[in-house]
C-alpha cells in the first residue's frame, strides 16, 4: 500500500501541549515517526545567566506546566547544595507537601488526558474538576493556582496558614473516595482495557537501555525513584515503598499512576500528621536576595517529578547569577527517541494515546 | 476601529453604500448577535496557558454556557486563543492557523507574554509584541490569568462583536503589507 | 561504599583527576582524547546510566566543557565525567555506542552550543527553527542585543512606526 506522510500536531487536540510528530503511515499502521519538539522553547538556560540567583524560581517554575513545584524545587536544591544551605526541618516537610500535592494534580491531569485520548470524556471532566480542589489548596498556601513560586533556595516562602493541614486532609479523604469511583468508571472500563492492554509494551531491558525514568520505568518492573535513590526534602523520613508493575504496556503505565496516586495521598497524610506535631515558624533561611553570591563550583540536584527525573546542573563562577544552568527534563528520554521507536507498528489512533500514556511533557524537552 | 467602509461592507457579504438603509443595518445587527452567541475556539495550546483551558472547558468553569466550544480544525473556528508566550516556531503555525480561519475571526491574547514578552522579554526564542504579527482583539493580562478572567474576556469579546469593535480581521486585511513585512523579518523561509 | 573509596577506584584510570564534590557526587576530569575510554571504564564500574550531557562554555579559557552526567543505581552515586575541547575546533566523538540516548543529548548540544559529534548520524535541527546566528548558549551570543534588533519596537497599530 502507498505510504502517506502525516503531520500530527502542533495544532491537534490529541497532543500533550504543543508538540508535533511527523508520522509515515501504511494503511493506519505507523511505519516511521519523527518527533518535532521546540514549539515551547524559551531559552531558560540563557535567561538564567542574566538573572540573579533569587530570580530563578519565578522563571524556572515554568519548565513543566502541570507540575510546577518540582521545577522550582529542583533548582532551589541545586543552589542549596552549591551554597551549603540546610533547609529547616519544617521547611523540608512543607516542601515535600507541595511536591506531593503537585504530583497528585499532575496525575489527575494525566488521567484526564489519557481518558480524553481514548474517548472517555467523563473521566476528563471528573479529574480536571477534582484537580481544582488541589489548586484551591495551593491558592490558599501560595496565592496562585498554577505557578506557585513558593519553593525558594533556603526553603519555602512562608509557613502554612492556620488549620491548613486539616483542610489538606479533607481534600485527601475526598480524593480517596473519588478514586473508588474512578476505579468503577475508568480503570475497570472495557474501553480502557481494550485500548491499553498489550499496547506499546516497553520491556525492562529497553527502559534501562534508553534511560527511561519515573513511573514509565517503574511500570516495566524497574524499581527506580529519585526519592529513594538520591533522597531530598523530607522523603528520607517518610515511610513508603516503591510500587512496580511488570507488564510495561499502556495499561501498566496508567495503573502505575493510579497506584502511586494512592501512595501520594498516604504520603500527604504522613506529612500533615508530622506538620501538626511540629513547632510553627522556622521554615526558611533567608539569604540577602539581590547581592547573594554563591561560591564557585557545580552541583546537580534531581527531583522525582510526576514524569521522571528532573535534574538541574548549575555552575557558579562566584558571581551574583548562575554561570550556566542546564535542565535535564524527564521527557527528553521518553519523549523523543523512545517515543519515536515505540510508536512504530502502532495504529494511528494510538499516536496520541501513547503520547499521553508515556506522559510526554513537551515544555521540559524544549525548555 | 477601522473606518474603511468598503472593507466593512464587503465583509458583511452585502454591498452597502455609505448611507446604508435601515434594513441592512438591522441585518448586520442580527448577524453579529448570532455570531457572538456561537463562538468556536481553535483547540491549540500555544503556550503554558493551555493548562487553564482544561478547567475552563470542563465542569467547574464550563465555557459552553456561553456557546463557546473548542473546535479541532481552524477552518470551522471563530476564535483563536493565544495561550501564553509565543515562540518563533509556534508563531509560524499561529499565522498559518489564523490565515486558514474564515472571516469573521477574533484573536484573544492570554497572559502577559503576548503583550510585551512577560518574563521572557530578553529571550531570543520568543517574540515580545504579538500584535506586530497578527491583529489582537482582546488582551487578558496576568500570569497566569484565572479562568474567571477568561470568562470575563469572552463576555467582553461578545460585547465587542455586537458593537462591531472587534475588527482585527479587517485590520489584518487593511494593513496586510506591513503585517507581512513584520512576519518576514523574523522568518527565513515559510516551510 | 563511600565516596572516597569510589573516587580511589576511579582514580586508577590513567589521567583521571577525581574530586569528591559532596555527598553522592564525584567529578572526574579526563583529557579529551581519553574521554570515551573513561566513559567505558565508568560504565563497567557501575555508572551505567547516562542522565544527561551538559555543556558549558568557558569563554575565558577558550574551551567548551562537556559533562557526562552518570548515575549508578547500585551505588547511589553520581559521577560527572568532564572533558574539555577547544573552542576553535568544537569536535568530539559520539557516545552513542555506550548509551543510545546520547544521540538526543548530543543533538541538543550540537544545536545549542555548536559542538559537532563525530559519527552521530542525527545532528539535525532539533529545537530551534531557521537559526542562522551563533549557537544561542554560547557566551558571546548576546540575547538582549538579538532581541532588540529583531523583535523590539512599538507596534504600528498602537501608534508606532509603520
Amino acid at each position: 500500500m502507498k505510504e502517506v506522510d502525516l503531520f500530527f500536531g502542533p495544532q491537534h487536540p490529541g497532543i500533550t501541549g504543543n508538540f508535533s510528530v511527523r508520522v509515515k503511515i501504511d494503511g493506519d499502521t505507523v511505519v516511521k515517526a519523527q518527533a518535532i519538539p521546540g514549539f515551547l522553547h524559551r531559552g531558560f538556560e540563557k535567561l538564567m545567566e542574566m538573572r540573579h540567583w533569587m530570580q530563578g524560581p519565578p522563571l524556572i517554575c515554568r519548565i513543566c506546566v502541570p507540575d510546577a513545584d518540582h521545577s522550582e524545587t529542583g533548582y532551589s536544591m541545586a543552589v542549596e547544595r552549591l551554597a551549603g544551605i540546610e533547609v529547616p526541618e519544617r521547611g523540608k516537610y512543607i516542601r515535600a507537601l507541595t511536591l506531593e500535592m503537585s504530583r497528585l494534580s499532575a496525575y489527575l491531569f494525566y488521567f484526564a488526558g489519557y481518558g480524553g485520548s481514548i474517548g472517555l470524556y467523563t473521566i476528563a471532566q471528573w479529574a480536571i474538576g477534582d484537580r481544582d480542589y488541589l489548586l484551591d489548596l495551593y491558592e490558599e498556601l501560595t496565592g496562585a493556582r498554577v505557578y506557585h513560586i513558593f519553593n525558594f533556595p533556603g526553603g519555602p516562602r512562608w509557613d502554612t496558614p492556620e488549620g491548613f493541614e486539616d483542610r489538606v486532609d479533607k481534600v485527601m479523604d475526598y480524593l480517596e473516595k473519588r478514586l473508588k469511583e474512578y476505579d468503577k468508571l475508568y480503570f475497570n472500563n472495557m474501553v480502557f482495557l481494550k485500548r491499553s492492554q498489550d499496547v506499546a509494551v516497553m520491556k525492562k531491558s529497553y527502559a534501562e537501555k534508553m534511560e527511561v525514568t519515573g513511573p514509565n520505568a517503574r511500570a516495566t518492573g524497574w524499581a527506580i525513584d529519585v526519592r529513594k535513590d538520591d533522597p531530598y526534602a523530607a522523603y528520607p523520613d517518610l515511610d513508603f515503598e516503591l510500587i512496580t508493575q511488570d507488564e510495561g504496556d499502556s495499561y501498566a503505565r496508567v495503573m502505575q499512576r493510579r497506584l502511586e496516586f494512592q501512595q501520594s495521598i498516604d504520603l500527604v497524610r504522613q506529612i500533615t500528621k508530622k506538620l501538626r506535631s511540629m513547632p510553627r515558624g522556622n521554615v526558611r533561611l533567608i539569604p540577602n536576595a539581590l547581592h547573594w553570591k554563591i561560591p564557585r563550583g557545580e552541583a546537580y540536584a534531581a527531583v522525582e517529578s510526576s514524569k521522571g527525573e528532573l535534574g538541574y546542573y548549575v555552575v557558579s563562577d562566584g558571581g551574583i547569577s548562575p554561570y550556566r544552568m542546564q535542565v535535564r527534563g524527564p521527557s527528553i528520554s521518553h519523549g523523543v527517541q523512545v517515543y519515536e521507536e515505540m510508536i512504530v507498528g502502532q495504529r494511528l489512533a494510538d499516536v496520541a494515546a501513547l503520547m499521553f500514556s508515556l506522559d510526554v511533557c513537551p515544555p521540559d524537552i524544549d525548555r | 476601529m477601522v473606518d474603511d467602509e468598503k472593507i466593512v461592507s464587503e465583509d458583511m457579504g452585502v454591498q452597502v453604500e455609505k448611507n446604508e438603509n435601515m434594513e441592512m443595518r438591522s441585518f448586520g445587527t442580527v448577524k453579529r448577535w448570532a455570531t457572538k452567541r456561537s463562538l468556536w475556539m481553535v483547540h491549540y495550546c500555544t503556550g503554558c496557558g493551555g493548562i487553564e483551558l482544561a478547567p475552563l472547558m470542563t465542569s467547574r468553569y464550563d465555557m459552553e454556557r456561553f456557546g463557546m466550544h473548542p473546535m479541532v480544525t481552524p477552518r470551522q473556528s471563530d476564535v483563536l486563543l493565544i495561550t501564553g508566550y509565543v515562540n518563533i516556531k509556534t508563531l509560524k503555525r499561529i499565522i498559518r492557523t489564523y490565515e486558514q480561519m474564515p472571516d469573521p475571526k477574533y484573536v484573544i491574547a492570554f497572559g502577559s507574554c503576548p503583550i510585551n514578552g512577560g518574563p521572557y522579554w530578553d529571550s531570543y526564542a520568543t517574540i515580545n509584541h504579538l500584535d506586530k504579527y497578527i491583529p489582537i482583539d482582546l488582551y487578558i493580562a496576568g500570569c497566569m490569568p484565572r479562568p474567571q478572567s477568561i470568562v470575563r474576556a469572552f463576555e467582553d469579546l461578545m460585547d465587542m462583536i455586537q458593537d462591531g469593535t472587534a475588527d482585527g480581521y479587517m485590520r489584518y486585511k487593511k494593513y496586510y503589507e506591513p503585517y507581512k513585512a513584520n512576519q518576514e523579518k523574523i522568518f527565513r523561509k515559510w516551510w | 561504599m563511600s565516596e572516597q573509596e569510589i573516587a580511589e577506584r576511579i582514580a586508577k584510570f590513567p589521567g583521571a583527576d577525581v574530586e569528591v564534590l559532596r555527598k553522592g557526587q564525584i567529578a572526574v576530569k579526563v583529557p579529551a582524547e581519553k574521554g570515551h575510554d573513561a566513559a567505558a571504564y565508568l560504565k563497567k564500574m557501575g555508572f551505567a546510566h547516562l542522565v544527561a550531557v551538559e555543556y558549558v562554555d568557558w569563554i575565558k579559557e577558550n574551551e567548551f566543557e562537556l559533562v557526562y552526567n552518570l548515575f549508578s543505581y547500585k551505588m547511589k552515586m553520581r559521577a560527572f565525567l568532564k572533558v574539555r575541547i577547544p573552542r576553535d575546533k568544537p569536535e568530539y566523538i559520539t557516545f552513542m555506542d555506550l548509551w543510545p540516548i546520547a544521540m538526543t543529548h548530543e543533538r541538543e548540544a550540537h544545536e545549542m552550543m555548536g559542538i559537532v559529534f563525530r559519527k552521530n548520524p542525527n545532528l539535525t535541527p532539533f529545537i530551534l527553527e531557521d537559526w542562522k546566528n551563533l549557537p544561542p548558549m554560547r557566551k558571546d551570543f548576546d540575547s538582549r542585543k538579538y532581541v532588540k534588533d529583531k523583535y523590539d519596537s512599538i507596534p504600528f497599530a498602537e501608534g508606532g512606526e509603520q
